[in-house]
């Protein structure tokens, strides 16, 4: 109960947030965006078509009216059509959100559980050279550039002058045997493209624990290594992993599956925003901003409960 | 190695913040390795813009996929273009996105930060960190493909949207810094003796925020670079010239057809210069920061 009120008290203070999200990219995407009414109004059309589109489109308006327009929208979650292909947005994120969980949340989560073993270990030789082995090869892996990571991965593992295990692009998954197939290559650079930085951050979290008064004292009193690692330092050392592994989940959905899903012609919601940007289908954007907007406001107050959650001294006040 | 002649060396240094790292950093075996890469490639650069080479990134004169040869040195791409002058200017692009981006972004990113720190708790203080949450959470992408349309085919409309969303990093960094030493005595020396608040922030108070500024501008001008290839290889980046982005984007159907050259030559140019600014990045981290002791 103390929860759901912290949440409800915390979602009234991320509002400014969502209007300042949403008002900002509606200025930018639909005031300052595409006019629409020539491609809808035909060859030489009179000043009355001209007039009429434009009053279909709801261009005459005045922009405040417009802006809460939209933020209905956004509360009934009903975006209307999208402008090219006339589908129901709603239905085409129905369709599409799945397939991009599916496609990033392997990579997500290996790259995350991955990048702290390595950190463990590298914090664990500090100063020695399986450290420094690990730690240059995280810079290594921070360098290299995703879209080469997706070349490169393709080419050894998809194509024919590589291996050829996979599939080049697409995604007709029916079964599981079908998913493993499609999302290996992919889940491989995601993962490849994340463990540099996420290894050094949680490197260096877990460098900071250890150095800390308690960890000294437990080990002088001889609490087994496991024990040690686990119960003293990351436990400690939870809040911010959680808080990184949090902030990434909202850009990691959109950001992440944009390229992932425009390279490999995976139908996600990548590639359904990348197609609407070209096309300028103000419908799907608009629903995929204020999806994000929302979504983010979500995580800051489920990053505050967790925090609660890890952390007794932490009062939900 | 420390003998005593060297030791006695140090008092003649100054003892400043920046002559100790200096100092320092001179010391760092991979930073100054770093630092004579990422100098290479400025030299490259600089000579791009001042027309001694990589000119000839445009013309069509070899058939399409020549082999390596005197003439074209790496080869030839899909329509007979030099790929070594095209790899060669791309640099010049990749440091002026970089530059333009992480110059800008930092001065915004320290002025606002300054401000929102000094005058912390206040409306001001408010309206810069929601302006700060509110860039952070739209879609990097969605961001730069709206500025792009709304600034109606602007070629720089990429720098811009990446000014704009890089700069609350620096911010937030510079806002902690600073709360935490407009409590210091000097600040409040200079405001006993009566000195206006605007020499304060920016006499005062913000010259001990450059080291992070530094950092973070290396930082930035990273990332700057490695944005301009994805968003260049999606379409929404750079418009005329020649990128690396640009450069993979076209090879991509190179790919298909198993020739390398192309790809290869923007992929290991991208990867040397990025993972030498990570490391002279990382060197001067080390060197500022004057928590390490230095050796």
């Amino acid at each position: 109960m103390e929860i759901l009120q912290y949440a409800l008290r915390k979602f009234i203070t991320g509002i400014p947030l969502i209007i300042g999200v949403t008002l900002i990219s509606f200025l930018l995407m639909v005031y300052f965006g595409p006019d629409k009414t020539y491609e809808l109004a035909g060859k030489n059309p009179t000043p009355e078509q001209i007039q009429e589109i434009r009053h279909q489109l709801g261009y005459d308006k005045p922009f405040v009216a417009r802006y809460l327009e939209y933020m209905k929208e956004l509360v009934t979650f009903d975006f209307g059509y999208s402008d090219s292909t006339g589908e129901r947005v709603s239905s085409i994120l129905k369709r599409t959100v799945p397939i991009s969980l599916a496609l990033i949340l392997p990579g997500f989560i290996l790259g995350n559980l991955l990048g702290i073993a390595l950190a463990l270990v590298a914090a664990y030789h500090r100063g020695r050279w399986l450290d420094k082995f690990i730690m240059s090869g995280s810079v290594v892996g921070m360098s290299v550039s995703f879209l080469i990571v997706i070349i490169a991965f393709q080419i050894l593992l998809s194509s024919n002058d590589g291996l050829g295990w996979f599939p080049v692009r697409g995604w007709n998954v029916y079964n599981f045997w079908d998913y493993l197939h499609y999302v290996t290559v992919p889940t491989l650079a995601t993962v490849f493209v994340a463990l540099g930085y996420n290894t050094r951050f949680y490197r260096a979290v877990i460098v900071e624990e250890m150095g800390r008064d308690h960890v000294r004292t437990a080990k002088a009193f001889g609490t087994p290594p496991g024990e040690l690692l686990f119960k003293h330092i990351l436990k400690n050392a939870m809040i911010p992993i959680i808080t990184r592994i949090m902030f990434s989940i909202p850009m990691v959905v959109i950001s992440g599956s944009l390229l992932l899903e425009s390279y490999f012609g995976i139908p996600g919601v990548g590639l359904v925003t990348y197609d609407s940007i070209t096309t300028g289908d103000q419908p799907i954007l608009k629903a995929v901003v204020g999806i994000t907007a929302v979504l983010f406001v979500i995580v800051l107050i489920l990053n505050d409960i967790f925090y609660k959650l890890v952390d007794p001294r932490v009062s939900l006040k | 190695m420390n003998t005593l002649a060297e030791d006695r060396n140090i008092p003649g240094e100054s003892e400043s913040l920046w002559g100790k790292a200096w100092y320092k950093f001179r010391r760092d075996r991979t930073g100054m390795l770093s630092l004579a890469v990422v100098m290479l490639f400025l030299i490259i650069a600089l000579g791009v813009w001042a027309g001694l080479w990589g000119q000839g990134w445009s013309s069509v004169e070899g058939s399409m996929w020549a082999k390596p040869s005197a003439e074209h040195w790496l080869g030839t791409n899909i329509i007979g273009q030099d790929i070594f002058e095209r790899g060669i200017y791309s640099t010049k692009t990749a440091f002026e996105v970089g530059m333009v981006v992480a110059i800008l972004s930092t001065i915004l990113g320290g002025l606002l930060g300054a401000l929102s720190g000094f005058f912390s708790n206040s409306w001001a203080d408010e309206v810069i960190l929601w302006l700060m949450g509110v860039l952070d959470s739209i879609p990097f992408y969605l961001f730069v493909a709206a500025i792009a349309f709304a600034l109606q085919g602007f070629p720089y409309s990429m720098h811009i949207a990446m000014i704009a969303t890089f700069w609350t990093t620096t911010a937030r960094l510079v806002r902690g810094e600073v709360i935490k030493l407009k409590n210091f005595e000097f600040v409040e020396a200079a405001r006993a003796i009566g000195l206006p608040r605007r020499l304060i922030i920016f006499r005062h108070i913000m010259p001990n925020t450059y080291h992070i500024l530094l950092v973070q501008a290396t930082i930035v001008f990273v990332s700057a670079i490695k944005s301009e290839v994805i968003l260049s290889f999606l379409g929404l980046g750079v418009v005329d010239g020649v990128s690396w982005g640009l450069m993979i984007a076209e090879s991509t159907q190179e790919v298909q057809a198993g020739h390398y050259a192309n790809f290869l030559t923007a992929s290991i140019l991208l990867f040397a210069l990025v993972m030498a600014f990570n490391m002279f990045s990382d060197s001067l981290q080390d060197a500022l920061d004057p928590k390490k002791v230095s050796a």
